[in-house]
């Protein structure tokens, strides 16, 4: 299809100024001040990706707040739409919109409850009913030229929908290599299976080798170390001859002991006072 | 002779050099839904996407989102249930403008049988935000439909039915949204799709006795608007239709704001559709034409209920 590239005004949005890490550190904080403030959400999913989509935007998608609807921009799709209120933290923070947050869910706001491509600048693709971020992703990648990378983020727990397995089986037989996947694999869902042997079985098993016989070339890091994300998605940018997916190992609620040790309660959660404070006491300790 | 879908197929291959954005997605039933023309003209166009119409409904909503027009054909069936989230999340919620074409629409699957019918698909696709709903009747609809379809930018779906239909089967007039095919009288037939060839026979057969009655077709139904504007001075309608009574046509009908008094024809709720010949089944649930000629004349031209007998009689 299309080959020719505009580049012009296209770039990645690193951040000089500031560190991955004490941005990530920012935004944790915003998103549990904000989840409280609006009668809570997505606490687990959302601590739990954002160095991903933070480290995504800050070291590898060419794009551009000012054009955000440039042709040529490389894409994200966040699947995994409830972790929406991370994507709007991140959006707001490279200057794609300056709706305070706190007008997350509210009637009227352009920060919907989901991510809504029709409402808000630099939203690539309207997701929330999991599964279909990989195909619209695929779609877009089939689309569009070679060079325009379109990247998607998928929960764990949503690849036990039917439809990313047809996506990817998909994309392993057209080997579309633009296609970029990331899986935050934090290991829970909402309810999950029940345990055996004492071990709760992770949402998909023998995950990895699944993805490899879809025909994509796998690789796995620590979703919360910057440096091996770093590493991981350049290495995804490099391979050129199928679609690649990252299964990016990380910590529902990452960043907050309390969540970190009940991740089913804190899928999506409403907290009172006291456990706000103590939320925030345990962030900042 | 071809299927509905098939010259909208045909069609679209036409017309593809003037819209060069213009790509079509197969869910493997390219020899039976009609892309196989365009798959033939234009391959690098053409993706067969497999056997996973969920995918190739989000697929093609992403490629929308990048420029292109995507044609998605299947059977109505798979497309309309099978996808029908993606549909509503994808494609409506999106407003991105793919055109859904769903071949074998209706109740008439042949020896396909009743996992292949569609019997309500305008009542999930009319309810979706958006979503324009089309239903050709002749060859002259999807020319017209298909002009429409690439001048706005908007979700569609075509319904096809499995009917073969040629030019002997032209409805005359003009190709519109609304045609009335039959001038308006105070009695009106209204239909769409293959059901407004049915109405067509019915009403050569009513005004050889006598019965003075007219036809609109709607090609495309979401035309509320001008289709209170056309119906406003009916006194009595009659809408025929190859589609669940609840949900369709008719029910659209109700919903406008006219004082004539509607009657519907279309299969029951309890149908789930059933393998057999066309007639077979227009006859086993009261759809035939002369079971509609009868019941119609029964119903509204009580003053001639001796034609009617005669009509049986010839049939």
């Amino acid at each position: 299809m299309a080959e020719k590239v505009n580049m012009m005004n296209l770039s990645t949005q690193s951040n000089p100024t500031q560190s991955l890490h004490d941005e990530a550190h920012e935004l944790r904080k915003e998103i549990l001040e904000v989840l409280y403030q609006t009668g809570g959400g997505h606490y687990g999913g959302c601590l739990s990706v954002i160095d991903l989509l933070l480290t995504l935007y800050r070291t590898q998608i060419k794009c551009n707040p000012t054009f955000a609807t440039h042709p040529d921009r490389d894409r994200l799709i966040l699947s995994k739409g409830h972790a929406a209120l991370a994507l709007y933290a991140v959006l707001k923070k490279l200057n794609f919109h300056q709706v305070p947050l706190d007008q997350y869910a509210d009637f009227d706001s352009p920060l919907e409850g989901h991510p809504d491509m029709t409402a808000l600048a630099g939203i690539d693709f309207s997701t929330g009913s999991l599964g279909q971020g990989l195909s619209a992703a695929l779609g877009m990648a089939y689309s569009l030229p070679k060079q325009v990378n379109i990247w998607t983020i998928l929960g764990d727990g949503e690849c036990q929908e039917g439809q990313v397995w047809e996506a990817a089986m998909l994309a392993g037989n057209m080997k579309t290599s633009n296609l970029k996947a990331v899986v935050d694999n934090n290991r829970f869902q909402e309810w999950g299976w029940a345990e055996i042997d004492d071990q709760i079985p992770p949402p998909v098993s023998n995950f990895r080798d699944k993805w490899q016989a879809f025909g994509w070339h796998v690789i796995e890091c620590d979703g919360h170390n910057f440096d091996e994300l770093i590493q991981a998605f350049q290495t995804m940018v490099e391979i050129q001859d199928k679609p690649v997916v990252l299964i990016a190992n990380t910590i529902k609620g990452k960043g907050v002991p309390l969540i970190e040790k009940s991740p089913k309660q804190f899928h999506c959660n409403q907290v009172d006072q006291d456990e706000h404070t103590r939320i925030m006491q345990e962030y900042r300790s | 002779m071809k299927k509905l879908a098939e010259e909208v197929g045909l069609q679209l291959t036409n017309i593809a050099d003037k819209y060069p954005d213009i790509s079509v997605l197969d869910g493997d039933l390219a020899d039976s839904d009609g892309a196989f023309y365009f798959a033939d003209a234009y391959p690098e166009r053409f993706l067969m996407s497999g056997i996973s119409e969920q995918n190739m409904i989000s697929m093609a909503a992403g490629m929308a989102s990048t420029g292109k027009r995507p044609f998605a054909f299947s059977f109505a069936a798979f497309l309309c249930y099978r996808a029908y989230d993606q549909i509503r999340v994808s494609i409506c919620q999106t407003k991105m403008p793919v055109t859904l074409v769903g071949s074998h629409a209706g109740g008439l699957a042949g020896r396909n049988g009743k996992t292949h019918t569609a019997v309500n698909d305008m009542a999930v696709m009319l309810t979706l935000p958006d979503m324009q709903v089309w239903a050709p009747a002749d060859n002259d609809d999807v020319t017209y439909m298909l002009s429409q379809i690439m001048s706005y930018s908007e979700p569609a779906y075509i319904r096809a039915s499995r009917a073969p239909i040629g030019e002997q089967h032209a409805l005359g007039g003009r190709p519109s949204e609304l045609r009335w095919v039959f001038p308006k009288r105070k009695i009106n037939i209204v239909s769409c799709g293959i059901a407004s060839q049915w109405s067509k026979q019915v009403i050569e057969q009513l005004h050889l006795q006598g019965c003075d009655i007219g036809l609109l077709h709607c090609l495309h139904v979401n035309q509320v608007e001008q289709l209170q504007d056309e119906l406003a001075d009916s006194e009595q309608l009659i809408v025929i239709e190859d589609h669940c009574k609840l949900g369709g046509l008719a029910s659209l009908i109700q919903m406008l704001d006219i004082k004539a008094h509607i009657s519907g024809f279309g299969w029951p709720i309890s149908f789930c559709g059933k393998s057999g010949d066309d007639e077979q089944l227009r006859e086993a649930y009261g759809l035939s034409q002369e079971q509609l000629v009868k019941a119609i004349i029964k119903l509204h031209f009580t003053n001639i209920k001796s034609a009617s007998s005669k009509i049986v009689e010839q049939v």
